[in-house]
């Protein structure tokens, strides 16, 4: 015989009171996780059974943002950026972990975007910020630091260091805001604007100490001195350091270039070593935001951190946002947020859970009606094994989807499934004349190679299936599927051999042994054990 | 007890056909219409007159011929936000004027939508499951070690499993040429599912076949798969039943915008109850007994005739 047991074949009193325990305990526990509280352990304190649902059954959040272009921007270029600006937007809502979001691009311009759950202001922060990353060095007038004063009391046309292109951003030591910004125009024309692009009055700023900052160059391999801009980089990790001395913990993003990036970095690096403050710092501009301006006091390094006044919150963004590449070009919102219904139709939630009470029901009733006592156990056994499932739904949290309650339901089926196999093992082997107690034990000891293998081909499919799902940002649905689907499966196994066997024994023990027409079984004369 | 094994032919043949036809179906021009989900389309959004309500919208989407898109609208902050698939411009302003009249269309938020899933999800897919029916086929070849031919059972579960995939795929094709059902990210999800789950149908039977010549019983191998195969049939149709049941009150009650997932399913039920009976089984006797050619009709008559 090939047969393994997961117990032994005959348990002994203390091994079934125990296994009850164990029952007991585990249904408390998941009771006591579902019953909603203040505590925010295990996500106790959601409320709706604590279940998160997903876009496609609750609904949550509709924004369309619109890409905001220069007017001479040929079609090409635009959908070029707005490919670009879709995906980077996708990678960025995905580091949330949002699960199955709908971003999409809609018209020529606008990008559609609808995020499960209400409260999405964060997400929606990190969507919006562009994450344009440069590095910038102060500009000299002759030997000192040359300020926006300097620039609007000689009514400059062109920069100090024309040598220089690109912008002139002017920071106090107090913001991280830009006073202004200026850019000249090969035109000769000059335009001072904050940092949404207004245009300033110039009178207001006059006599204005803000330092003058300019794009930091650097030779490529090609010779080319070119800026360092968050182009090359390969990776951002927000990571925590401890100063040695103070103990004090500070937040910051690690940030790998490409080769290329490297070989720029250290040219600006060996370029601004050994001058005097502030000319040996280098500006961290994000968004035209001087983040920070560490010393560079080394001539070449082999890694680089972003430095600021970060939380851990704040640099993992960052890191997301430096990772996920800038967007191409500013966002507006032109839509919302508003709140949105789901996208299978406003009144799905409440008749899919309806659905699914009555899938439920119409199981338990044939289980009951075709098995019996047995069936009854399996129905009380699956009732168990829903709420322990919903309630790992909720500690882990599982966001559902329709695709997930799919998998839910096939797992459903496979516990179903492996209470019918052990019931019919059970019956043919009471037919044979065992006992009550012999066949229950034969029963489960010969559907278990059935359940373990068809479970274990499950497991694999889940697996392989997962691997696809995340490997693909799109195909969420797959995901959500085989996750739920990995869990029910692995506790269905649970809910037959343990639940289902435990209960059945401790039925076995009572008065029911002698009544098998309870078990669907015609009783014989003489019952005998093996 | 029925001699299932005396008419493999039959059965094997059966499936074979219905595995050809459903696959030539499933992937001949027009057989599987991807939907907006994955081609792209249109989306209105319209903000409603007093008065106008879901409804009013489905009535209105009903008298401009866009009856099937139901279900797929949403309400936004009081708007709706109709979805369909991708229309030439002439019906795009046609759509628009219509839907003009019981409310206003937002232009900033219409036009043409891209789809959120890539194309190449599909071939992805293709890989993937690929993927996990060769290890399913590895894993049952060992589980089944200790049986002589223990790559046939393996083999057995897989053909078993092709066939629930290629008739679910055919009636959808079916479906998608008469009643212009599209492949959906709900059919896709129902397909995984039958992949998960129809292989345990089979395996059920492939266990008892297992178990039973383990035990020594049959006088031939067509007799202990007979005899395997009546022992787990209740069991094959309890479950069957049971799941079909279930699957009949979802779509009773929730209907419209999930029907493609429903049928999917309900097919590969179906389907995963007749190979587990009919397929599996058979073809390991069939691979017994070395006879592949007499699938084809006439053959066994023309040895005979030889003879």
């Amino acid at each position: 015989m090939m047969q393994r047991r997961p117990t032994s074949k005959r348990p002994r009193f203390g091994s079934k009171g125990w296994a009850l325990l164990l029952i007991l305990a585990i249904l408390g526990v998941s009771i006591w996780v579902m019953t909603p509280s203040g505590s925010s352990v295990l996500h106790r304190q959601e409320g709706n059974l604590g279940l998160r649902l997903g876009l496609d059954l609750q609904g949550g959040t509709h924004v369309v943002y619109r890409g905001v272009f220069d007017d001479n921007i040929t079609a090409d270029d635009k959908s070029r950026a707005m490919e670009a600006a879709t995906v980077a937007i996708k990678k960025r809502v995905d580091s949330f972990g949002v699960v199955e979001p709908v971003i999409r691009k809609l018209g020529s311009a606008s990008i559609d975007i609808q995020l499960p759950g209400v409260d999405v202001t964060e997400a929606l922060s990190l969507i919006e910020k562009t994450a344009y990353l440069e590095f910038r060095e102060v500009e000299l007038k002759g030997s000192s630091v040359a300020t926006l004063g300097d620039y609007l009391s000689e009514n400059r046309t062109t920069f100090f260091n024309n040598s220089i292109s690109g912008t002139r951003n002017f920071y106090l030591s107090t913001s991280q805001e830009p006073v202004a910004i200026l850019t000249v125009s090969d035109n000769g024309s000059v335009s001072y604007t904050d940092l949404d692009g207004n245009l300033l009055d110039t009178a207001t700023l006059a006599g204005s100490a803000a330092q003058s900052w300019m794009p930091a160059l650097g030779k490529d391999s090609d010779g080319q001195e070119v800026p360092l801009t968050g182009a090359y980089l390969t990776s951002a990790k927000s990571q925590a350091s401890t100063n040695q001395t103070t103990g004090v913990i500070t937040w910051g993003v690690g940030i790998d270039w490409n080769s290329e990036g490297w070989k720029i970095f250290n040219d600006i690096a060996g370029r601004l070593y050994g001058k005097t403050s502030p000319q040996n710092d280098l500006g961290i501009v994000l968004d035209s935001e001087l983040i920070s301006y560490p010393t560079i006091n080394q001539k070449s390094y082999d890694s680089a951190e972003i430095t600021g006044s970060f939380d851990s919150k704040s640099a993992h963004l960052l890191a997301v946002q430096l990772t996920s590449g800038a967007l191409p070009m500013p966002l507006e919102i032109t839509y919302g947020p508003k709140s949105v219904s789901a996208t299978l139709g406003a009144d799905f939630t409440h008749r899919a859970f309806i659905a699914i009470l009555i899938g439920l029901l119409v199981v338990g009733l044939f289980m009951i009606l075709y098995y019996r006592l047995p069936g009854v156990v399996s129905a009380v056994a699956l009732l168990i094994y829903a709420i322990v499932v919903l309630a790992i739904y909720k500690a882990i949290p599982v966001t559902l989807t329709l695709a997930g309650i799919a998998g839910f339901i096939v797992s459903l089926g496979m516990a179903v499934d492996a209470n019918v196999l052990i019931f019919e093992r059970m019956k043919e082997e009471l037919s044979a004349g065992r006992t009550l107690k012999a066949a229950v034990d034969v029963g489960f000891s010969r559907a278990w190679p059935a359940i373990r293998d068809s479970n274990i081909t499950t497991f694999i499919a889940c697996g392989i299936l997962y691997w696809f799902g995340s490997s693909i940002p799109t195909a969420t649905v797959v995901m959500g599927f085989s996750v739920t689907l990995f869990i029910g499966v692995a506790l269905s196994m649970f809910s037959a051999i343990v639940v289902t066997k435990t209960l059945m024994m401790l039925l076995a023990g009572g008065g029911f042994a002698k009544r098998l027409g309870l078990f669907g079984v015609e009783a014989k004369a003489e019952a005998k054990d093996v | 007890m029925f001699d299932f094994a005396a008419k493999r032919r039959w059965f094997l043949l059966t499936a074979l056909i219905l595995i050809i036809v459903g696959l030539v179906l499933a992937f001949t021009p027009g057989g599987l219409r991807l939907s907006w989900d994955f081609r792209g389309g249109f989306q209105v959004m319209l903000e409603p007159n007093e008065g106008t309500t879901i409804d009013t919208v489905n009535d209105k989407l009903g008298q401009l011929g866009y009856g099937g898109v139901a279900g797929g609208i949403q309400e936004t902050g009081g708007n709706y936000l109709i979805r369909m698939g991708d229309i030439s411009e002439d019906e795009r302003d046609a759509l628009k004027a219509g839907l003009g009249e019981i409310g206003t269309v937002v232009e900033g938020e219409t036009g043409f939508i891209s789809p959120a899933i890539a194309s190449r999800t599909t071939r992805d897919a293709a890989i993937a499951v690929s993927v996990a029916t060769a290890l399913m086929l590895v894993y049952i070849t060992w589980a089944f070690r200790k049986v002589p031919h223990s790559f046939r059972y393996g083999t057995a579960a897989v053909v078993a499993l092709l066939f629930n995939i290629a008739v679910t795929l055919g009636i959808f094709s079916i479906l998608s040429r008469l009643l212009g059902w599209e492949v959906d990210p709900l059919f896709i999800t129902a397909l995984l599912a039958i992949i998960g789950y129809s292989v345990n149908d089979s395996i059920v039977v492939l266990d008892r076949i297992r178990e039973n010549k383990a035990r020594g019983i049959g006088a031939d191998y067509d007799g202990l798969v007979n005899f395997s195969i009546s022992e787990t049939l209740v069991r094959s149709l309890n479950t069957s039943i049971t799941t079909v049941l279930a699957i009949l009150a979802v779509y009773l009650i929730v209907g419209g915008p999930i029907r493609s997932f429903l049928m999917a399913l309900f097919v590969g039920v179906v389907a995963g109850t007749y190979s587990s009976i009919f397929v599996a089984g058979q073809l390991l006797v069939m691979w017994e007994h070395g006879d592949w050619i007499k699938i084809i009709p006439g053959v066994s008559r023309l040895q005979k005739n030889k003879a």
